[in-house]
């Protein structure tokens, strides 16, 4: 039986019951949190879906920036101190990819802040839905459409010529850490989301989000920044993200690389996903 | 610009619609409307959701263009010289049309400078206007923090500021608590009675249309299908209406017995109605049959003839809302 | 008279509601610190056009404020249409039309925050004025002019579909033609499709006028095709608005 609030009424003795009254042969434990999960994930993917238009932008916005930039630093890239490249085009492939990632991040958080609005959480809430797939459902669907804008973006850079020195194994590692990296902002948003049931405080997290994005080594290298501005963007964690990435593909495989790239958007989405999770079971427990 | 009062038209009809029609893609919601409304009446205009009320006070408002026939107010055409109606009708529709962010107080000085009246005048106009919608002590907080009831005041009032000689009131007192209701219904006939302004009114509440209106039209899916007094109107039924409340089993055996009695006229589940030819003396011959039927009947009432025994003659149903 | 009392009931809004005007003014602040910061060196390539990158960036950044501006006045009209407030203007007597002048108004009013905001923080980090204080003439006219423009091309779509999630597409509209342009680099330092749009966007010609007193004197040269291009953007979004707002109760 999969956790669907159509059959709330069928399965549940009541909004409080914890236990389904269905036949002998349903899942329970581990395999019935699982099988949530991968409902809720459909359910979000299938509602991200439905609303392209939301999509479009963060496949359209960060090529288009890409495609400019790439244009116009032409002379930029000669600058001593510069990483080696035949086109800005190589150099900002790893921004590209967070940024466009970086646009539906949010997206987990904001369903979440609209199912407690309009109180279909309470729904899924009264079903026999345990806790964590209420969040992972969300957060494995922003998962799934991250990881295919990821491999669109990529696929996209190669085609007008870009080359990973890193070859496929590299391509992986940066899907892999674009899509941990939406699991961090994704846990922040749904934090925000349990703590003020709202989508407009949720939505008020992209600004910031794309802002950190700008002050990092995204889109020209720290080496050529100076003051204050380098001091932040060297201490900001796009930074630590972003700088082994693009080693990754101007330099070739290395493990430390590897290890950075994949470190720090993980250590940061476990620490997000952990306070949602907290977050919630204390709304809960305290409603 | 300013105010006006009523008397300013030489012809006797300052709302008038010869075969007003609008279509939205496929869907006729107004289906050649003949209108004709003369000076200082108070005019009904009465149907269910959807019948096309709001539609056709916003064709005679120039908010909606009309894709067919014609409408004039106080005798400017309602395409051609729009603006021109604009100055002489005030309006309050079916949601009130206020700005949450501002206060009542800037909403009326707002609503004064855009008819052309001064600051001055503005501010002594807006706040004779809030008093008499019972809303000064509101008038500095902003509308956001307005209940339901105080916007659709406020909203009325606004229409007022530039002391319109006609007047638009759609749907005015849906979502109003019955004092709230009274007081509108004041308002209105003070309007009406006192300055002679023309009221254009559209409602779905019988009440409202029987209280208010010297004349009413009923409209169904956008056709007129009744217009006149209340009172001609409600004689044109004829005979009362007979209710008769009986247990499902019997609801046949009650039906073929009392249709003897006069026309079947349409009821709830688990009633039967008909118009009782002869009135109230023949309640007793009517329950005599029922008996002789084996009919045990729950409930029995008798109603003169409404508004909504109108509609329903003149279209098969109730109106939404009526009692039935 | 119905245009000003539209216009001041806009500015009326922000006082009543100051974190109205949040994005529109930290945007822009947050551009011209991300752009002078991540693009410092680009002054030491040859030919950039100024040794302060601020001279370059505040611009951009100022005009960029003012399309959100403006973008932003139009929401306004997007949230009057939604909340049914825009019935009642739209019964206001006589032509229409002031209500979409008072619209801009009120939006060009409105960039002057962001341009002064950008312009304040640019002080701070260094900004120069070889033109003199003419530079900041240019700036402002600039700014209002493009406020102007994104206002009325953003009610042209507002009064075509009638809802607040049609704004998307002045904002894209607003957002390209300003990256489309000499926003961060000079014309010659562009190639290929860039260069060609760049060339024929008029945006271009409009930050070459803002922007003149930033690097150098004012010249006629280089304010006449500006003035042009601002004129040229608000008569067409004018009309487009125009043509809507008549078609509005069709």
């Amino acid at each position: 039986m999969t956790c669907s609030p159509k059959r709330q009424a069928v399965a549940s003795r009541g909004p409080n019951s914890e236990h389904p009254t269905v036949n002998a042969g349903a899942a329970t434990g581990l395999r019935l949190a699982g099988v949530q999960t991968l409902a809720l994930t459909r359910r979000s993917v299938i509602t991200e879906w439905r609303q392209l238009g939301n999509v479009i932008p963060g496949i359209v916005f960060p090529l288009l920036l890409a495609a400019v930039y790439t244009h116009q630093f032409t002379r930029a890239i000669l600058l001593p101190g510069f990483p080696v490249v035949d086109s800005f085009l190589d150099f900002v492939l790893p921004a590209s990819l967070v940024q466009s990632v970086s646009f539906g991040a949010t997206e987990a958080g904001t369903e979440l802040a609209r199912d407690i609005e309009n109180g279909f959480f309470d729904r899924l809430r009264a079903s026999p839905c345990t806790r964590l797939p209420l969040l992972l459902g969300r957060l494995c669907g922003a998962v799934v459409v991250a990881a295919a804008k990821g491999i669109l973006i990529i696929a996209i850079f190669l085609m007008f010529g870009t080359e990973i020195a890193g070859g496929p194994a590299a391509a992986v590692v940066l899907v892999t850490a674009a899509v941990l990296l939406v699991i961090a902002i994704g846990g922040l948003g749904q934090v925000l989301a349990i703590l003020t049931g709202s989508q407009e405080a949720v939505n008020a997290t992209f600004p910031l989000v794309f802002t950190s994005i700008f002050m990092s080594s995204a889109f020209f290298p720290t080496n050529l920044m100076s003051g204050w501005f380098r001091e932040v963007a060297e201490a900001n964690p796009v930074t630590w993200i972003i700088d082994p990435l693009r080693r990754l593909i101007l330099e070739g495989w290395s493990w430390s690389d590897v290890g950075q790239a994949l470190a720090v958007p993980l250590v940061i989405s476990a620490v997000t996903v952990t306070m949602a999770v907290v977050a919630l079971n204390r709304k809960l427990s305290s409603s | 610009m300013g105010g006006n009062t009523g008397a300013r038209f030489g012809d006797d009809v300052v709302i008038e619609a010869s075969g007003l029609e609008r279509t939205f893609g496929e869907v006729v919601a107004v289906d050649g409307i003949d209108l004709a409304v003369t000076r200082g009446e108070v005019f009904g205009f009465l149907g269910p959701n959807g019948a096309g009320k709001s539609t056709t006070v916003r064709m005679l408002t120039t908010l909606l263009r009309p894709t067919g026939g014609t409408a004039r107010i106080g005798g400017h055409d309602v395409e051609k010289s729009a603006a021109d109606v604009r100055r002489i009708i005030g309006v309050a529709l079916q949601d009130a049309s206020i700005d949450p962010l501002m206060t009542g107080n800037e909403l009326m000085r707002l609503q004064a400078v855009l008819h052309g009246i001064s600051r001055s005048e503005s501010r002594s106009r807006g706040a004779e206007l809030l008093a008499r919608v019972g809303l000064t002590g509101a008038a500095g907080r902003r509308v956001a923090t307005y209940s339901g009831g105080m916007r659709r005041r406020l909203d009325l009032a606004l229409s007022l500021v530039h002391e319109p000689s006609i007047l638009f009131l759609d749907e005015p007192s849906a979502g109003l608590d019955p004092t709230s209701r009274l007081a509108l219904w004041e308002e209105v006939r003070r309007l009406n009675s006192e300055l002679g302004t023309t009221v254009f009114l559209t409602t779905q509440y019988l009440e409202e249309a029987d209280e208010l209106a010297g004349r009413i039209a009923i409209i169904d899916r956008g056709r007129l299908v009744r217009e006149g007094s209340p009172e001609d109107l409600k004689s044109t039924v004829g005979s009362p209406t007979l209710r008769v409340d009986v247990d499902p089993v019997f609801l046949e055996s009650a039906r073929r017995v009392l249709v003897g009695f006069g026309p079947e006229r349409p009821a709830r589940e688990g009633r039967c109605a008909i118009g009782l030819d002869g009135g109230a003396a023949r309640v007793a011959e009517v329950v005599r049959a029922l008996d002789d039927a084996g009919v045990t009947v729950s409930h029995l009432e008798l109603d003169a003839p409404s508004l909504d025994d109108v509609f329903a003659e003149a279209t098969g149903r109730r109106l939404e809302g009526a009692e039935q | 008279m119905v245009a000003s009392a539209i216009c001041g009931r806009g500015m009326r809004r922000i006082m009543a509601r100051p974190i109205l005007i949040m994005p529109v003014l930290l945007m822009p602040l947050i551009f011209v610190l991300s752009f002078t910061g991540a693009f410092v060196s680009l002054t030491r390539v040859e030919g950039y056009g100024t040794d302060n990158v601020f001279n370059w960036m505040a611009v951009y950044a100022a005009m960029q404020g003012a399309v959100f501006a403006g973008v932003g006045g139009a929401s306004t009209t997007a949230e009057d249409i939604e909340n049914g407030f825009f019935d009642r203007l739209l019964l206001t007597p006589g032509s229409r039309v002031p209500i979409l002048v008072g619209t801009m108004a009120y939006s060009a009013l409105r960039s002057t925050i962001p341009t002064t905001g950008v312009l304040l923080v640019s002080a701070l980090g260094g900004l120069r004025l070889p033109g003199g204080p003419l530079a900041l003439v240019t700036v402002y006219v600039a700014t209002a002019g493009m406020a102007s423009a994104f206002c009325l091309l953003g009610l042209a779509v507002v009064y075509r579909f009638r809802t607040m999630r049609s704004m998307i597409l002045i904002q894209v509209c607003g957002f390209s033609s300003m990256f489309l342009s000499t926003g961060q680099v000079p014309i010659h330092f562009m190639n290929g499709w860039l260069h060609a749009v760049a060339r024929v966007n008029p945006v271009t010609n409009v930050l070459r006028f803002a922007r003149q007193g930033f690097l150098g004197d004012l010249t006629w040269t280089m304010t006449w095709p500006g003035l042009v291009a601002l004129g040229a953007m608000v008569a067409v979004a004018g009309a487009l608005a125009v043509h809507q707002l008549r078609r509005l109760t069709a």
